[in-house]
C-alpha cells in the first residue's frame, strides 16, 4: 500500500497527515476506515494532504464520503495542504464550495478555535 | 524402496497399460456405463460434460447447463432430454437452428458420436458420447485397465498407485463424484472390504457422504450404519490411517453400532490436504484439518481384512487425498471459467450499450471517439435528438472495470429515457443525483456534460463537475465558468445549466480528462493550454487525438479519452 496515515491531536483537534497516494483500492478503503474510527472519538478533523502527491477520482470520491459520513455525524473535516492539481481538481469539481480548504494546518486548526469560540 | 522412487516406478507402470488399455480394447461398453458425454469444443479448446439430468439445457443465457456466449446461438436454444435410456436433441424454436450430423433439426434420437451444432456452424461444437479413448472419464479408463491382466508378481500395492495415477491423470473431466466412486471401487478392490465410504467437509465444516459403494458395486447411499464414534477419532488423530479390528479389542466391543452391525475390521483414513514434505525428508506434522476421510469396514460374517498391508493403506491416504484436492482445484478451475464467460457476455452487452448512433440532423453535425485505456472505463458519450434539439452527454465515471461499467449503463439509461422524454436538463441531472446519493453506491460518482442546441443556435447545456467544454467561435476558445458538483456525490447538490446563442460554424468541444490529463515521459500533462491551441487552429477532432500521441510520445495511456465535437451548421 502506497499511503501512510498518522493521526495526532493538537488543540482539541484531531489532524490526520497522510503521506503517499490516494488512489482506488487499499489507499482509499484505509483512509475511510481511519477516519470512520476516529468518528467515534472526535468531532474535529484536519486532513492534512502536504504529503500526498497523487489523488484519482475514487480517492475524491473517498474525500467527499468521508465528509459526508462527518457531517451526518456532526462532525467537520477541513482540508489543508492541497498540491496544485487537487486545488484544480476540487475547482472544476465545484467541491470548493463544499470543503473548507486551508493553506496550512495552522490555519485549520485555528478556524476551529474561532468557531468555538 | 522410497516415496519418491515408488511414484516413478508406478508413473512407469501406468504409461505401459496406458498403450496396452488402447490395443486390448474390445468395445465401447466394456466398463459400466453411467452417464452419457457430450464433449463441447470450442477453437482449440474442449471440455467433456456428464450429462447427468434432464432435460440438459443450451443456449446463450447463463443459466444454462452449457452457455455457448455467440450471439448466433439463441438464449434458450436447444434441450437434450432422456426418455427410456435413449437421448434426443430438441430445438427450442432457436433462430438459428439446431444441426445433427450437419443436418437442420427439430428433433432427433442422438447416436453415439452425433455431431452437434447449436447456431454456430464453425468455431464450437458437441459430440455426443464419442467411443475414443482420448475423451474418456477417468472412471470409464479405470475400468478399462482393471480388466487387463496385470502380470502376476504386480503387487496390490503397486496396482492401487496405477489406479491412482491414472486417475489423476485423467482428473480433467471436472466430476468429483466420478473420481471419488473410483477412489471407493480401487480401495474395495484392494482392501477387499465390504463396503467403503468417502466423507468430505462441506463449507460449514461438517463431514458429508460423498460417495459409497459395497464389493458388489451398489451404490450406497446411507451412512447410518458405520461406525460414527471411529470416523470422529480417526479425524481427530494425527495418524495417517486408523485401523480397528474390534476381535481383538475388548473395549471397543461395547460399542453401538459395531454391536448393531456386527463390523469386526473398521479402517478409517483421513484425507488430509498434500503437505510439503521437509527437507530432512520426515512428513510435515498433520496439523491442518482433514478435508474428509476414507472409511471402510467388513462384519464378522466377512473375511477378515486386519492383514491389510500398512504400506497400502499409507499409499491411499497420501494419494486419495491429493486425488480429491485436484478434483476440487479442476472443479474450481471450472468455476472461474464460467465466471470469466459471464463476465466476457457482461462485457460485450456493456459494449453494445455504449454504441452510440450519431443521429443526422439538418442543423448540425455531431462527431465523437473514444480512445481506451487497457481495462474497461467509465467514460461514454451518447446522443439522441429530441423535439427541443440535438442532445449529446459525455461523462466520465470514476474509478475503473466492471463497477464503473455498471454504473455508466446505468446513468447512459437513465439519461437516454429522459432526454427522450422531454425534460429540462438540470431536472434530469438532479434526478441522476438523487437516485445515486440515495442508492448509496459507494463513493462512486460521475463527472459529465449535458448539452442540448436547438435548431435556431440556442445552446444550453450543464456541467456536473466535468473538464470545462471549449467553444470555438471562429478561431477563439472560450472555456465557460459555469459548473456544478458532480452528480452521485451529496445529495443535496443543486444544478443550474447555463446557456448561449451559437453561429453557424460554431463549434463546441467536449473532452473528458484522459486528455487534459494525458501524460507525457517527464510526468508532464497535455493540459488545456495544448488542447485550446489545437482546437482553434482545427476543425478536425482527428488533430486533438493526434496532438495528444504526438505529445505523449511512447507513454501509454493512463485513462480513457472522449472527444465530442459538436459544430452548429445553421
Amino acid at each position: 500500500m502506497n499511503l501512510k496515515i498518522a493521526s495526532r491531536e493538537a488543540d482539541g483537534v484531531t489532524v490526520i497527515s497522510c503521506q503517499g497516494r490516494i488512489v482506488a483500492g487499499d489507499e482509499a478503503a484505509a483512509l475511510r476506515e481511519e477516519i470512520k474510527r476516529l468518528l467515534g472519538s472526535t468531532k474535529k478533523i484536519v486532513l492534512n494532504l502536504s504529503g500526498v502527491n497523487y489523488i484519482d477520482s475514487s480517492g475524491l470520491g473517498t474525500l467527499v464520503g468521508a465528509y459526508s459520513s462527518a457531517r451526518s455525524a456532526g462532525a467537520d473535516i477541513k482540508l489543508c495542504g492541497l498540491g496544485q492539481r487537487l486545488r484544480d481538481v476540487l475547482q472544476i469539481t465545484k467541491l470548493v464550495t463544499v470543503f473548507e480548504v486551508y493553506d496550512n494546518e495552522a490555519l485549520a486548526i485555528a478556524a476551529y478555535q474561532r468557531g468555538t469560540a | 524402496m522410497s516415496f519418491a522412487a515408488m511414484r516413478n516406478a508406478s508413473l512407469v507402470v501406468v504409461n505401459a497399460a496406458m498403450s496396452l488399455s488402447n490395443i486390448t480394447q474390445q468395445g465401447p461398453d466394456s466398463g459400466p456405463e453411467i452417464f452419457p458425454r457430450l464433449v463441447f469444443v470450442q477453437g482449440n479448446e474442449q471440455r467433456t460434460i456428464n450429462l447427468d439430468h434432464s432435460p440438459f439445457s443450451v443456449g446463450r443465457k447463463v443459466d444454462k447447463d452449457l452457455v455457448i456466449a455467440d450471439p448466433r446461438v439463441s438464449r434458450d436454444h436447444a434441450l437434450i432430454v432422456s426418455e427410456n435410456g435413449e437421448f434426443h436433441v430438441v430445438d427450442e424454436g432457436s433462430k438459428h437452428g439446431t444441426f445433427v450430423n450437419g443436418e437442420r433439426v427439430q428433433r432427433k434420437l442422438l447416436e453415439r458420436n452425433d455431431r452437434l451444432e447449436f447456431g454456430v456452424r464453425d468455431v464450437s461444437y458437441v459430440v455426443f458420447n464419442p467411443h475414443h479413448a482420448t475423451s474418456n472419464s477417468a472412471r470409464e479408463f479405470l475400468s478399462h485397465i482393471s480388466g487387463i491382466h496385470i502380470s502376476a508378481a504386480t503387487t496390490d500395492l503397486e496396482k492401487l498407485t496405477l489406479f491412482l495415477e491414472a486417475a489423476r491423470k485423467l482428473n480433467t473431466t471436472g466430476v468429483l463424484d466420478e473420481i471419488l466412486v473410483t477412489l471407493v471401487e480401487a480401495t474395495l478392490k484392494l482392501t477387499r472390504a465390504e463396503r467403503a465410504y468417502v466423507f468430505l467437509r462441506n463449507e460449514e465444516g461438517h463431514l458429508r457422504l460423498a460417495a459409497g459403494r459395497n464389493s458388489k458395486g451398489e451404490p450406497l447411499l446411507d451412512d447410518k450404519t458405520i461406525s460414527h464414534s471411529i470416523l470422529d477419532e480417526a479425524l481427530k488423530s494425527n495418524s495417517e490411517f486408523v485401523v480397528t479390528d474390534t476381535s481383538e479389542s475388548l473395549d471397543l466391543a461395547g460399542r453401538k453400532s459395531i454391536v448393531a452391525f456386527d463390523l469386526r475390521t473398521v479402517i478409517c483414513i483421513p484425507l488430509r490436504k498434500p503437505q510439503v514434505q521437509s527437507a530432512a525428508g520426515a512428513a510435515a506434522p498433520a496439523s491442518t484439518e482433514a478435508m474428509g476421510a476414507l472409511y471402510v469396514d467388513s462384519r464378522f460374517a466377512s473375511h477378515d481384512m486386519s492383514g491389510v498391508s500398512n504400506d497400502i493403506l499409507r499409499v491411499i491416504a497420501t494419494e486419495a487425498a491429493s486425488l480429491v484436492e485436484n478434483a476440487r482445484l479442476v472443479q474450481a478451475e471450472e468455476a472461474a471459467r464460467r465466471y470469466q464467460q459471464e463476465l466476457a457476455i457482461a462485457a460485450s452487452i456493456q459494449q453494445r450499450l455504449m454504441a452510440v448512433t450519431i443521429p443526422e440532423v439538418p442543423f448540425a453535425q455531431l462527431r465523437g471517439r473514444n480512445l481506451s485505456c487497457k481495462e474497461i472505463g467509465g467514460d461514454f458519450f451518447d446522443a439522441v435528438n429530441t423535439k427541443e434539439g440535438l442532445a449529446v452527454v459525455l461523462a466520465d465515471v470514476s474509478g475503473k472495470g466492471v463497477s464503473a461499467a455498471l454504473l455508466a449503463s446505468t446513468l447512459q439509461g437513465m439519461i437516454y429515457s429522459q432526454l427522450t422524454g422531454g425534460m429540462a436538463l438540470t431536472e434530469i441531472v438532479a434526478g441522476i443525483n438523487q437516485f445515486f446519493t440515495h442508492k448509496h453506491i459507494g463513493e462512486k460518482y460521475a463527472t459529465l456534460i449535458l448539452a442540448r442546441v436547438r435548431r435556431d443556435g440556442e445552446l444550453e447545456y450543464v456541467n456536473c463537475g466535468h473538464v470545462p467544454p471549449l467553444l470555438v467561435c471562429s478561431q477563439e476558445v472560450i472555456r465557460p465558468a459555469h459548473g456544478n458538483l458532480p452528480v452521485g456525490l451529496l445529495a443535496d447538490a443543486a444544478y443550474q445549466s447555463d446557456r448561449c446563442q451559437l453561429r453557424p460554424g460554431d463549434r463546441l468541444v467536449l473532452v473528458t480528462d484522459g486528455v487534459t490529463e494525458a501524460e507525457n515521459a517527464r510526468g508532464d500533462f497535455f493540459d488545456n493550454e495544448r488542447l485550446e491551441a489545437v482546437a482553434a487552429k482545427s476543425e478536425s477532432m482527428e488533430d486533438i487525438f493526434t496532438a495528444v500521441a504526438k505529445f505523449c510520445g511512447g507513454t501509454p495511456l493512463s485513462d480513457d479519452c472522449t472527444v465530442v465535437e459538436l459544430s452548429y451548421t445553421g
